[in-house]
């Protein structure tokens, strides 16, 4: 047993903590229960991208077509919600086609990675490129308001358990998943194993086009639920609404402790990253900063954040000389 | 052996080369006169007279409304309009663009540059070649352009969206903030600049608790920060959000916290789209102009320049109404702005 401060996400949690308490001296406000709601349910979408940006970046692929994926999956179901009817039915079959869409799309980038072996970020520029053509193309950016959705997906948006909005829910049981997926199951520990060393990984019998058709089909499956969340949450379609999202995407993962090479990163971490991002921008605000130097206070705590990170980790390493699989 | 036909090849490249100097010179000025024989006789030689549009950015509604306005006026005044832009709000792509309009020669270049400094060079090279180079919607630079057309004098803009705002918390007396859609948009800045002055000068009672915040020229990113906004100040009267999807953001957290007789919002965006907020009173004011009718106003412009015809103030131009020209000679004003309000708001198509 490892003790708590010897694990990877020690030091971004600790960033993370600093940073709230700062926050808490300067605004009375920032810790408060409805701040941290909004804090949260602002940054779902982000997160559920995140956590399947993992997995990708842990094979030590990238894939920078995330947020157009989501995009094209929300115009789809966007322009669904005029068919389906007033009823609950409704939802259900957004939660059965949103989630195959992205699905589809996430498979196609996944083929051309592990069939035709074109390097991640070629393949996923190329298809960010193509969606976001089409989505252009079939919309004209046309935004759609809330007054076509169905009475039903508002009713579900706007739905709170014990006071807490469905979509952390939704977010919770999407971490909850993967999670267990990268622990406890085989192909999540084949995930690890190829970005810690592919070539070793095949020779023990890991079918490596497999798992990156794997990773890349369940990158698109989450983008489908972050269609949904997306749409939940600004009650409102904007084709142009995510544009430049991945960047902010592949950030949090970086800063939640997933080495950008593959083999190593872990789903609490990309939460902590996600959420440090958060909570710099809404602390921004919150701590009366003035908006100029908002971005060279977000710069600064991007870059000590990761050097802390990595020389830790690197000091860890030094220690111990072994092949990390570990999750 | 070899050697000669290196020779010999390397002969026939560098003549070719010559050779396609040559009869690149010859096409440029032939393709002057051409230009200066269509000045004359209204673009009899090669058929209609051609006017190329270029955007900021195709695929958003604004510029989809100012799209729909230029070609029906192209349809009206009887000219070919070219409506044409990048798909990114990007400055590189646009000098493509206009690179493309230049070789295929067509008569008038309109632009709204992404960034007035990058297109310079390229409005240059239109110019030398005859071509009539205008901008519209967001200013060029003013040496290299004809005329300005422009939707509204940015002054008169920014203290009416000022004054709007002051006129729905119905106090003369608060604490306001202000949206915008990024910090380096030319004329965003000049609205809230203008905005600020009028603050100054008419309502001291009224203090901007915090500089301009940048939205990303998102709804989702304007929905936050003004949730943010709420809780920070919890004695906020106002928001004024510049760039169209800012009023939207920020009218959907005065929504859905129900601040909406509280927290007045002002800003500027499309009737259509801000038709929910409107409704119950979460957006009180969305001030614009008519997109379409920018538009049709930059194809007329267009035609009476190529034709060589002088530009008035005060003249009437159909379509679009009565125009004003600045006593800088360049500058012509489409008119007031337009206020789109719970009322009205349905009545639009843009």
């Amino acid at each position: 047993m490892k003790s708590i401060i010897k694990q990877k996400e020690f030091s971004i949690f600790m960033i993370v903590v600093l940073l709230c308490v700062v926050l808490s001296f300067v605004s009375p406000v920032f810790l408060t229960f409805e701040n941290f709601l909004d804090i949260i349910e602002g940054n779902v979408v982000m997160a559920i991208l995140a956590v399947g940006m993992t997995l990708v970046i842990i094979t030590g692929d990238i894939d920078v077509s995330v947020a157009a994926a989501t995009t094209a999956v929300a115009v789809i179901i966007g322009n669904l919600f005029s068919f389906l009817p007033d009823s609950w039915i409704s939802i259900l079959i957004l939660f059965l086609i949103a989630p195959v869409i992205g699905i589809i799309i996430g498979a196609i980038n996944g083929l051309l990675v592990s069939k035709i072996k074109i390097p991640a970020i070629v393949v996923t520029l190329g298809t960010l490129n193509i969606i976001n053509g089409l989505v252009l193309y079939l919309t004209n950016g046309q935004y759609l308001n809330s007054s076509n959705f169905p009475k039903p997906f508002l009713t579900f948006a706007n739905f709170e358990f014990l006071g807490i909005p469905i979509l952390v829910y939704l977010l919770t049981a999407v971490a909850i998943l993967t999670w267990f997926i990268l622990k406890h199951t085989l192909i999540g520990r084949s995930v690890l194993a190829i970005g810690g060393k592919s070539q070793s990984a095949v020779r023990v019998g890991i079918n490596y086009n497999k798992v990156k058709l794997f990773v890349f089909a369940y990158m698109g499956f989450l983008a489908g639920i972050a269609a949904i969340a997306q749409t939940a949450y600004t009650k409102a379609v904007d084709p142009n609404g995510l544009l430049g999202v991945e960047m902010m995407v592949i950030a949090a993962v970086v800063l939640g402790g997933t080495n950008i090479q593959g083999g190593r990163g872990s789903i609490q971490g990309t939460l902590l990253g996600v959420l440090l991002l958060a909570i710099m921008q809404n602390g921004m605000i919150l701590a009366h900063i003035d908006t100029f130097w908002q971005k060279v206070v977000t710069g600064a705590i991007i870059v000590i954040a990761v050097s802390y990170d990595q020389i830790s980790y690197r000091r860890q390493q030094a220690k111990l000389a072994k092949i990390e699989v570990e999750a | 052996m070899k050697k000669f036909a290196k020779t010999l090849m390397s002969g026939v490249f560098a003549a070719s080369l010559l050779a396609g100097c040559v009869s690149g010179n010859g096409g440029s000025s032939s393709g002057g006169e051409a230009e200066g024989g269509n000045q004359a006789e209204g673009g009899a030689d090669n058929g209609e007279l051609s006017i190329a549009v270029v955007p900021k950015l195709v695929g958003i509604p604004y510029f989809n409304a100012s799209e729909k306005g230029a070609n029906q006026a192209g349809e009206d005044l009887g000219v070919d309009v070219q409506y044409t832009g990048p798909t990114q709000a990007d400055a590189a792509a646009q000098v493509k663009v206009v690179e493309d309009l230049i070789s295929k020669n067509v008569d008038v270049i309109a632009i709204a540059p992404n960034d007035p400094a990058s297109v310079d060079p390229v409005l240059k090279k239109a110019k030398d070649q005859g071509i009539n180079v205008i901008d519209w919607d967001t200013p060029a630079n003013k040496d290299l352009v004809e005329y300005s057309v422009k939707q509204i004098d940015d002054d008169v803009f920014g203290r009416h969206m000022a004054q709007k705002l002051v006129e729905a918390m119905g106090t003369e007396e608060g604490e306001i903030a202000i949206l915008t859609g990024g910090l380096s948009a030319a004329n965003l800045n000049l609205w809230i600049e203008a905005a600020q002055k009028e603050f100054d000068e008419n309502y001291p009672g009224i203090k901007i608790v915090t500089e301009k915040i940048p939205t990303e020229e998102k709804q989702q990113v304007a929905y936050q920060k003004t949730l943010d906004l709420m809780k920070s100040y919890p004695n906020l009267k106002g928001i004024l959000a510049v760039s169209t999807p800012a009023p939207l953001g920020a009218a959907q957290a005065v929504q859905e916290k129900g601040m909406q007789d509280k927290i007045s919002v002002v800003g500027s965006a499309l009737p259509t789209d801000s038709l929910p907020f409107l409704e119950d009173g979460s957006l009180d004011t969305a001030v614009l102009w008519d997109p379409g009718k920018l538009g049709a106003l930059t194809v007329a412009v267009g035609k009476m320049i190529a034709e060589g015809e002088e530009i008035t103030d005060g003249m009437e131009v159909e379509g679009v109404g009565q125009i004003s020209v600045l006593e800088d000679g360049k500058s012509i004003i489409m008119g007031p702005p337009a206020d789109f309000t719970k009322e009205n708001a349905a009545d639009f198509d843009f």
